[in-house]
């Protein structure tokens, strides 16, 4: 029996790295699973259900009504959202445009108000019906503390990491609990895209030696796998967590809890 | 659920409480469970659940039980409701005592011998925000808090170790503290305003959250600490709603 049986999730970023791996760990706990995205790259299907998939932009506020409305035809409520879509420009302020400024936080931030404002009348059938409706919002270790070359992302973060709070104080008498998960290093595509990008990739180094650099700053000697975050965002999901909210959960093999910096 | 399957943990404080509730929860997982406490062995602890009596402030005590294992949950705690100026130096050793020294004697015992394993201490939100007039306690947990980040760090990645910070949990303590109040009713009512999910956490919230830390979902989770409080302390204390 899985520990979300009879659930209905939607996973924003639902085929990217993380967001992937949350859809299939979800199947694997017996939800329904909605996974949204710009476009549905590759197979939906995993060895435990297929999730079906729902095109959405997080900027787009009548794609992100479309998309709930689609939902509560198909499903009639939303136990679970998950705002894993997001985007990272790997620059300082100096180099960034305002374009991309604006576009990393209508992704980020934008992206994850909309479809939390328009998931609440889902999420109150949901909470209504006894048990708490879970949102999960993706901030970061990097809205803490800072990465060379990351402005923009970091301060999106940090902008999640606050309306999690408010969230959480707004809507919890509702029946709806809200945390965010706050990653360290993970090995998505982000990651692959950090490697080469401006912050690393000018030092000439083999992306193995940048990658064991980065496994050596960690006390776990490691940096995760989706499949790491996953976990915890299944936990978070569950009834297990009905007294969890308003929380900013790092998981990050350690990193942070250290002084020490990245020596790349 | 069997997610603690062939593990062997060891939970200090067990008589009771939030360390009750997670021993309870470790053998419902599978988990075989050695705690302890000051006094003689609860009547009403599960046959199978091993118990010491030990007082973790002794070392030497606590050498005597040091045995390999995969789970060490650091929960025995005490708490005295003074302000600075009223603790006196048997506050001191009361406090201090068990939440700091005996922490540290259990860590630095257990961690030679496991090969590879779990430490999960019991923090407080009090180690990050104040409570008024329990200055000891609020200064042993922002202690718990700063060994648990140095033992990750330093003990990785054989070891992983954080910290669960409960908010209001409903035990002894708790009641202890509206104990303090002018209308103790009164003081729960506006409490339970003051959580967004509407309620005070029971022991087994916090146990849901040891045994995810003790499994080996958390292999990327070292060094942190973990609230979990209802939401309380995401909301600003001034909470203009309640006035």
């Amino acid at each position: 029996m899985g520990t979300l049986e009879g659930k209905v999730a939607l996973v924003t970023g639902g085929r990217g790295g993380i967001g992937r791996a949350i859809c299939d760990r979800f199947l694997r706990e017996g939800a329904t699973v909605f996974a949204a995205d710009l476009s549905a790259a590759g197979s939906l299907s995993s060895p435990d259900g297929e999730s079906r998939f729902v095109q959405l932009d997080v900027t787009s506020e009548p794609s992100v009504q479309a998309a709930m409305a689609h939902v509560g035809d198909e499903a009639g409520q939303l136990d679970i959202l998950v705002n894993a879509a997001g985007i990272e420009i790997e620059k300082t302020i100096e180099e960034t445009s305002l374009e991309e400024w604006n576009h990393s936080f209508a992704v980020n931030v934008t992206g994850t108000f909309l479809t939390s404002k328009h998931s609440l009348p889902l999420m109150r059938k949901a909470a209504s019906a006894g048990a708490s409706a879970s949102i999960i919002n993706f901030g970061s270790y990097d809205g803490f503390i800072a990465d060379p070359g990351l402005a923009a992302y970091c301060a999106t973060k940090g902008a999640v990491h606050a309306l999690t709070r408010a969230m959480a104080c707004d809507h919890g008498p509702e029946g709806i609990r809200v945390n965010a998960i706050c990653p360290g290093y993970v090995d998505t595509p982000m990651m692959q895209s950090f490697f080469s990008g401006d912050a690393v990739g000018g030092t000439g180094k083999s992306e193995e030696t940048l990658r064991q650099a980065m496994r050596d700053v960690h006390p776990m000697r490691t940096y995760g796998t989706p499949d790491d975050i996953a976990n915890l965002v299944n936990w978070l999901a569950s009834d297990e967590a009905r007294y969890a909210s308003g929380q900013l959960w790092v998981i990050d093999g350690g990193l942070s809890a250290q002084v020490q910096q990245m020596r790349l | 659920m069997t997610r603690l399957a062939g593990k062997h943990a060891f939970v200090t404080g067990g008589r009771q409480g939030i360390g009750r509730g997670i021993v309870v929860a470790f053998v419902s997982e599978g988990a075989a469970v050695t705690t302890c406490g000051r006094g003689p062995r609860p009547d009403d602890l599960p046959e199978t659940v091993a118990w010491h009596t030990l007082d973790v402030t002794d070392a030497a005590a606590v050498a005597q039980v040091v045995q390999p294992m995969d789970i060490l949950v650091n929960n025995a705690g005490v708490q005295v409701e003074k302000t600075v100026a009223e603790s006196t130096d048997a506050d001191w050793e009361a406090v201090i005592g068990p939440n700091c020294r005996g922490v540290f004697n259990m860590c630095r015992a257990f961690i030679p011998v496991m090969k590879r394993g779990s430490i999960i201490n019991i923090g407080s939100i009090s180690g990050q925000v104040a409570d008024p007039s329990m200055a000891l306690y609020n200064a042993s947990k922002a202690f718990v808090h700063g060994l648990t980040r140095s033992i990750a760090v330093d003990h990785g990645p054989r070891i992983r170790c954080n910290a669960i910070c409960p908010g209001w949990i409903n035990t002894g303590m708790l009641e202890a503290g509206f104990d303090l109040a002018k209308d103790p009713g009164a003081a729960r009512n506006d409490a339970i305003a003051r959580h967004p999910v509407g309620r005070f956490g029971e022991p087994e919230d916090i146990a849901a959250m040891a045994i995810w830390l003790a499994s080996d979902e958390a292999a990327f989770a070292s060094g942190q600490l973990f609230t979990l409080d209802g939401g309380m302390t995401a909301a600003s204390p001034l909470n203009p709603g309640l006035f």
